[in-house]
């Protein structure tokens, strides 16, 4: 029983910490990024670089982090905001550069599956249990993460202008409020996060190019049932993460793989504003 | 339509079906056989295109149908042998699979409020899944390793050449039909507005079903003919990566001309089976670069890019002619209130914006709505006509309780609704525009532009009345803020509507006009019995055609009463003159 | 519109009819197609295939080719799945002209280009293990089934080290569940239990709830078949973190995968018919030619890989036999040629499959696999009962 609850609540950090990004992105831009899982994957390479050149696994993440800022902020200035009028072709051309991003790193480093050394390895007694370091970890991560963002959100300056920007864009341009900046900043940021979290699930999972596939959809539903808010994508990873688990476990992992999607599709029918209040 | 235009496409298909049916006397067999498969996606990218490039529904779903129709043909031979009955059976069974998919995506993609989004996220889901089923289907689905070697028609590889190639052709014919007649010219208006199609009294959700749903069965038929020519079946058929394909070559080739789709999906798919087999990563690269070049500087795509410098401007298509229908026999049942209002309330979270609304209007009645900004005028409007609107309390139209019912359904109850600001298409013509208001009372065609569009006299006295009549054919886009404002109340006039919700109708146009709108209003009211709830900052046309007077102050009623009692009250004034504003906001 | 419907079909025609004439260059070589992954699931694996294959044309032309003719080699993507496999057979077939197909490939492209095979009407040689049961008259397999790996792990763990129960774990796919219900049967059969038997999707990176599964079960060994590259990875990695160490045999990870695991990959079994640790003088020069010949380009070889040069032999001994590239004496001359390379001599003489010598292994810490025990000449049981030989 603690084993499930430890899978629960660490599978939906997991989850968190992939959709954090794409929710911010979401809800400044208002549009989805499907080049998230290409941001994914950079951040997955960049570990790699770090760890093949010989720096602690430890830097992985933040190096990451740093690409992924630089990326997005030049996949904004060029790719995005120029369809800043058309929503629509914003989305569809994030895919594109998603497709891109795949075949550049292919060329780059190979198609083949690499390894991230993990910062830490094994299991660990915790809660009664023996259970995976870093799973736990990331844990952690999410709950830091989480404040962070909600500090930078409510105590900062650009956090305050970003939250006028997501509930009335217009109202918040009157105030003059450079929205063009915010945008510019929060993408490079949810680009940033993306890679942060790619390089942070390499103790887990193979960097491969196609690493960011898997967890890009369910990302996409999390953040559509959450809306624009935090606490929301919180709820939702923990619900939804967790009857991914407990169908996996009591039930088909088949079947457990597709629940998130399956559910959050049923639940945005039902109730469209999803976990978000409204 | 002019006989030259019919008759040039006529003789452009006939060109187009002896060239398919001749060509594989000139090409190699290499050719053929790739040509078949690019002809069957060229069907299926049409198909795309209406979806998306039309209706504005993007779907990443088409190439789920396809592997459905694949997998019924493949499934069904597999199982049972193959007869003719069994052909016939499966192709059934494929469409109407297919259809039933589509449906219930359109079910869940299509509901009350979600995003536009939502749709094609939806439809990426629907791929996943479908991949997955196959997965797990163990030895009769053949799982990832499809199914293969199963008896299939004797048909040769010329003859597969010419029934897709023709099947294509078909599907840019019918396609083309469809997209030009009025029927087409909704999809383009759901497109455009989808909010004011409902508020026309259309279900656009079930338009948009009942799209994709035929959408669904062109790609099982194609995807049908493609296992059965192939001898294989497998899940790549229907994955999200195909069903992205599609997309891009639908966004290259350029959406909304059919034409472009059609050829950008033939020619991509019959160049990547020459350079993508030894180059397969930059061949995707490439693809994929010259997808984000397009979409930024070029969203209308390749194919009208090409297309402008080879061609003139587009012929210019004759206005139809107006006509006038008898006004029909209105007034309703007098014996019920044509607005019966009670306790309604609409809160956002702790913010009241209406509170313990009680009114009732009747048929020859003519009530104006004032109030200052923020006192919950247009919120009202809105929860008469969406049932989905109101926090509490009921709402009846001509004795009806609207319950939760959507703006579509409200409008059949005989409610028209003009909106603040102008809502109308902006893409489409003024004729256009009054056609889509009447799709109600006469059925839009599927196949054909109607020659004429019959109105009531109230909606031609607007539009003569503001010039309109003279611009039936100019694009509602280049027209000015009154004429869209006027062009709007004729459509909603159009519908023939018993009670009318009009939210500044008379915003942006000079004096005249108002004048002369205020008279059909009133005419409306008196000779044909409806009832008008109109919402005005004027106060002088307020007094001048009200037959009554709500003023709405703070989300309550503060006064109803005739005109003479609230326009001497002195706490109106009071509140106008606390809270002053323009006339004409 | 329809004008530029018009003059789009005239173009298509034009490139077709200018595409479309190839030189009939079939008469002065002897040319063989290689549909294979260079993306999609092989990508990883498909340049090692391509490598060896170019070896043993290489080496044929050095010494006077096949018949007098030198072997030119087609190589063209099939994406790894069967829409590419047809339009990759397609073009091999119809328009290159291939004497014979011979190639490593997914159980879903193979299955795509049986029918193409039918209608072109050339040998087929199959150079990958796979799940088993694929029958065409054109088709022969010089590689192994379930039958012949199955056993030796499963017969390992229960004779030497007492394991009674099992747990199956593995992606959810063709080979997938081809290998573990397979499996299933022997371990049943041999009187073990099999307590539970997991899929997850093919691209599932998640192996939580299984893990989860297998602590609760505590099986004495864990046997799974999961889709090359990536799930490999991320399950072994995720069984490490999790700290379960029990008996771990996996039917669908190679050398090189388990290599660059490393030490997560410490201590698990596999079965194979080739590994580059084989001791005769045919894999010393296998391995030496490949250097000579690639450098530092060179790909190392693998099950998937070594199988593909011995089918090339194998095509070459069989025209020799039949003196003649004509399909049906090529195909009736197949059963009964043989190669010696660097898995030992390979016939396809049982119902088109090949006995062979499997190699269990156990992965060391620094990645190398360790030869555990080696079963000379495993048959590949009742494939194909309708094929005659």
């Amino acid at each position: 029983m603690i084993g499930l609850l430890l899978d629960v609540a660490t599978t939906a950090a997991i989850l968190f910490v992939v959709a954090a990004g794409l929710l911010i992105t979401f809800g400044v831009l208002k549009i989805i990024n499907f080049a998230h899982g290409g941001f994914l994957t950079v951040g997955g390479y960049a570990a790699l670089v770090v760890t093949q050149a010989g720096g602690s696994p430890w830097l992985a993440a933040p190096a990451a982090f740093v690409a992924g800022v630089v990326l997005g902020a030049a996949v904004e200035r060029v790719i995005v905001r120029p369809l800043y009028s058309r929503p629509l072709d914003a989305i569809l051309a994030t895919w594109g550069l998603g497709i891109v991003i795949v075949q550049l790193i292919t060329l780059a480093f190979g198609r083949g599956t690499n390894f991230v050394p993990s910062p830490v390895s094994g299991a660990v007694a915790a809660f009664g249990t023996d259970y995976s370091a870093w799973r736990l970890i990331m844990l952690v991560v999410a709950v830091l993460l989480a404040a962070a963002l909600a500090a930078l959100l409510q105590g900062t300056r650009l956090g305050l202008e970003a939250r006028a920007v997501i509930m009335n864009e217009e109202l918040a341009q009157g105030l003059g409020i450079d929205s063009t900046r915010v945008r510019f900043v929060t993408f490079a940021l949810g680009a940033g996060l993306a890679a942060f979290a790619g390089a942070l699930i390499t103790p887990l999972l193979s960097v491969d190019p196609l690493m960011g596939v898997p967890w890009l959809l369910n990302a996409f539903m999390l953040v559509l049932v959450s809306g624009t808010s935090l606490a929301s994508l919180g709820l939702a990873s923990l619900l939804l993460g967790g009857a991914q688990v407990v169908i996996s476990t009591y039930g088909n992992p088949v079947l457990g793989a597709l629940s998130i999607v399956v559910l959050a599709a049923v639940l945005l029918r039902i109730r469209p504003a999803g976990f978000a209040r409204g | 339509m002019a006989r030259t235009p019919l008759l040039r496409g006529g003789v452009a298909v006939a060109i187009a079906a002896a060239l398919v049916l001749a060509a594989p006397l000139a090409l190699d067999q290499y050719a053929i056989s790739i040509l078949i498969r690019s002809f069957l996606f060229g069907a299926i990218a049409v198909t795309v295109d209406i979806l998306w490039g039309y209706c504005g529904v993007l779907s990443f779903g088409q190439a789920t149908y396809f592997g459905i129709g694949a997998y019924a043909f493949g499934l069904a031979v597999t199982q049972i042998g193959l007869s003719p009955g069994v052909a016939l059976g499966a192709l059934a069974a494929g469409c109407a699979v297919s259809a039933l998919v589509a449906w219930l995506i359109a079910w869940l993609g299509f509901g009350p409020r979600v995003t536009p989004l939502y749709i094609s996220v939806i439809t990426l889901v629907e791929a996943v899944i479908f991949v997955q089923l196959i997965y797990s289907g163990g030895d009769f689905t053949g799982s990832s390793s499809g199914l293969s070697g199963f008896d299939t028609f004797d048909v040769s590889m010329e003859g597969w050449f010419r029934i897709a190639g023709l099947f294509l052709l078909a599907a840019v014919v019918l396609g083309a039909i469809l997209v030009r007649s009025d029927a087409g010219r909704l999809l383009v208006a759901i497109r455009e507005n989808e909010q004011r199609c409902r508020y026309c009294g259309i279900a656009t959700a079930r338009v948009k079903g009942v799209l994709l749903a035929g959408a669904a069965v062109i790609a099982a038929l194609a995807g049908y003919a493609y296992a059965g020519y192939t001898d294989v079946i497998a899940p790549d058929l229907g994955n999200f990566q195909f069903g992205t394909e599609l997309v891009i070559w639908v966004a290259l080739g350029g959406r909304g001309t059919l034409y472009g789709p059609a050829a950008a999906a033939v020619l991509i798919d019959y160049a990547s089976a020459y350079l993508g087999g030894t180059l397969p990563f930059i061949w995707q690269l490439i693809v994929g670069l010259v997808f984000i070049v397009v979409i930024v500087l070029m969203p209308q795509g390749i194919g009208p890019a090409v297309a402008s410098l080879a061609r003139r401007r587009p012929r210019a298509v004759a206005p139809p002619a107006l006509a006038t229908v008898a006004d029909a026999e209105v007034g309703g049942d007098a014996a019920k209130p044509a607005i019966a209002v009670a306790g309604l309330s609409r809160h956002y979270g702790s913010l009241r914006v209406l509170d313990g609304i009680d009114f009732t209007a009747r048929a020859g009645e003519l009530v104006s709505l004032v109030g200052p900004n923020g006192a919950g005028k247009t919120t009202l409007i809105r929860c008469l006509s969406d049932g989905a609107e109101r926090s509490g309390g009921s709402v009846a139209i001509e004795g009806t309780p609207i319950g939760r019912a959507a703006p579509e359904a409200c409008v059949r109850l005989g409610l028209g609704r003009k909106f603040q600001a102008p809502n109308v298409f902006e893409t489409l013509t003024v004729a256009d525009a009054l056609r889509i208001a009447r799709a109600r009372q006469e059925r839009l065609s599927p196949w054909r532009r109607a020659q004429s569009i019959a109105l009531p006299a109230a909606a031609r006295l607007v539009l003569q009345a503001t010039g309109l009549e003279d611009a039936l054919a100019t694009e509602v886009r280049h027209l000015s803020h009154g004429a869209k404002q006027a062009l709007e109340l004729a459509m909603v006039l159009a519908m023939q509507p018993r009670v009318l919700l009009l939210d500044e109708p008379t915003a942006g146009l000079t004096k005249g006009e108002r004048t002369l709108i205020g008279g059909i209003l009133t005419d409306l009211v008196r000779r044909h019995g409806l009832c008008i709830l109109l919402v005005e900052h004027d106060l002088e046309f307020v007094r001048e055609i009200s037959s009554r007077i709500i003023v709405l102050h703070q989300g309550r009623i503060l006064l109803d009463g005739s005109v003479a009692e609230v326009t001497g009250s002195e706490l109106v004034r009071s509140i106008y003159t606390g809270t002053p504003e323009p006339a004409a906001a | 519109m329809k004008r530029a419907t018009l003059g789009v079909l005239a173009a298509t025609a034009l490139v077709a009819a200018g595409a479309g004439v190839p030189a009939r260059a079939a008469d002065q070589t002897a040319k063989i197609g290689i549909p294979v992954g260079l993306s999609g699931a092989n990508s990883v694996v498909a340049p090692s295939v391509v490598q060896a294959a170019q070896l043993a044309a290489a080496e044929i032309n050095a010494h006077g080719g096949i018949l007098g003719r030198k072997v030119e080699l087609a190589v063209a993507d099939d994406g790894s799945g069967a829409d590419g496999a047809v339009k990759a057979f397609t073009s091999l077939i119809f328009q290159d002209h291939v004497n014979a197909i011979i190639t490593m490939e997914t159980s879903a492209a193979r299955n795509a280009g049986l029918p193409v095979v039918a209608r072109g009407k050339v040998p087929f040689i199959y150079t990958s293990y796979y799940e088993g049961r694929s029958c065409s008259p054109y088709l022969f397999v010089d590689a192994w089934v379930p039958d012949q790996q199955v056993a030796s792990i499963v017969d390992y763990f229960m004779k030497e080290k007492g394991a009674k129960t099992f747990f199956l774990a593995g992606s959810d796919y063709a080979f997938g569940r081809g290998m573990l219900e397979y499996t299933r049967k022997y371990i049943t059969a041999h009187g073990g239990k099999v307590l539970d038997e997991e899929y997850l999707p093919m691209d599932a990176s998640d192996w939580t709830s299984v893990i989860s599964k297998i602590r609760a079960d505590k099986p004495d060994a864990l046997i799974t078949s999961t889709a090359g590259g990536a799930p490999n990875v991320t399950l072994t990695k995720q069984l490490r973190a999790a700290g379960v160490k029990v008996l771990f045999g996996n039917l669908a990870v190679d050398e090189g995968t388990a290599k660059a695991i490393g030490a997560d990959a410490a201590g698990v079994y596999i079965s194979q018919s080739y590994l580059t640790t084989i001791d005769s003088p045919e894999n010393k020069a296998f391995i030496a030619g490949l250097d000579k010949m690639f450098g530092d380009k060179v790909k190392t070889p693998n099950d998937l890989s070594e199988p593909e040069y011995d089918g090339i032999y194998l095509y070459k001994a069989a025209v020799e036999k039949a003196h003649s590239f004509d399909t049906k004496a090529v195909l009736a001359a197949l059963p009964h040629v043989s190669f010696t390379g660097a898995r030992g001599a390979i016939t396809m003489d049982h119902q088109h499959h090949a006995p062979l010598t499997m190699y269990l292994g156990q992965v060391q810490p620094d990645g190398s696999v360790k030869v555990i025990k080696t079963f000379p000449h495993v048959d590949p049981g009742n494939q194909c009962p309708k094929l005659k030989s």
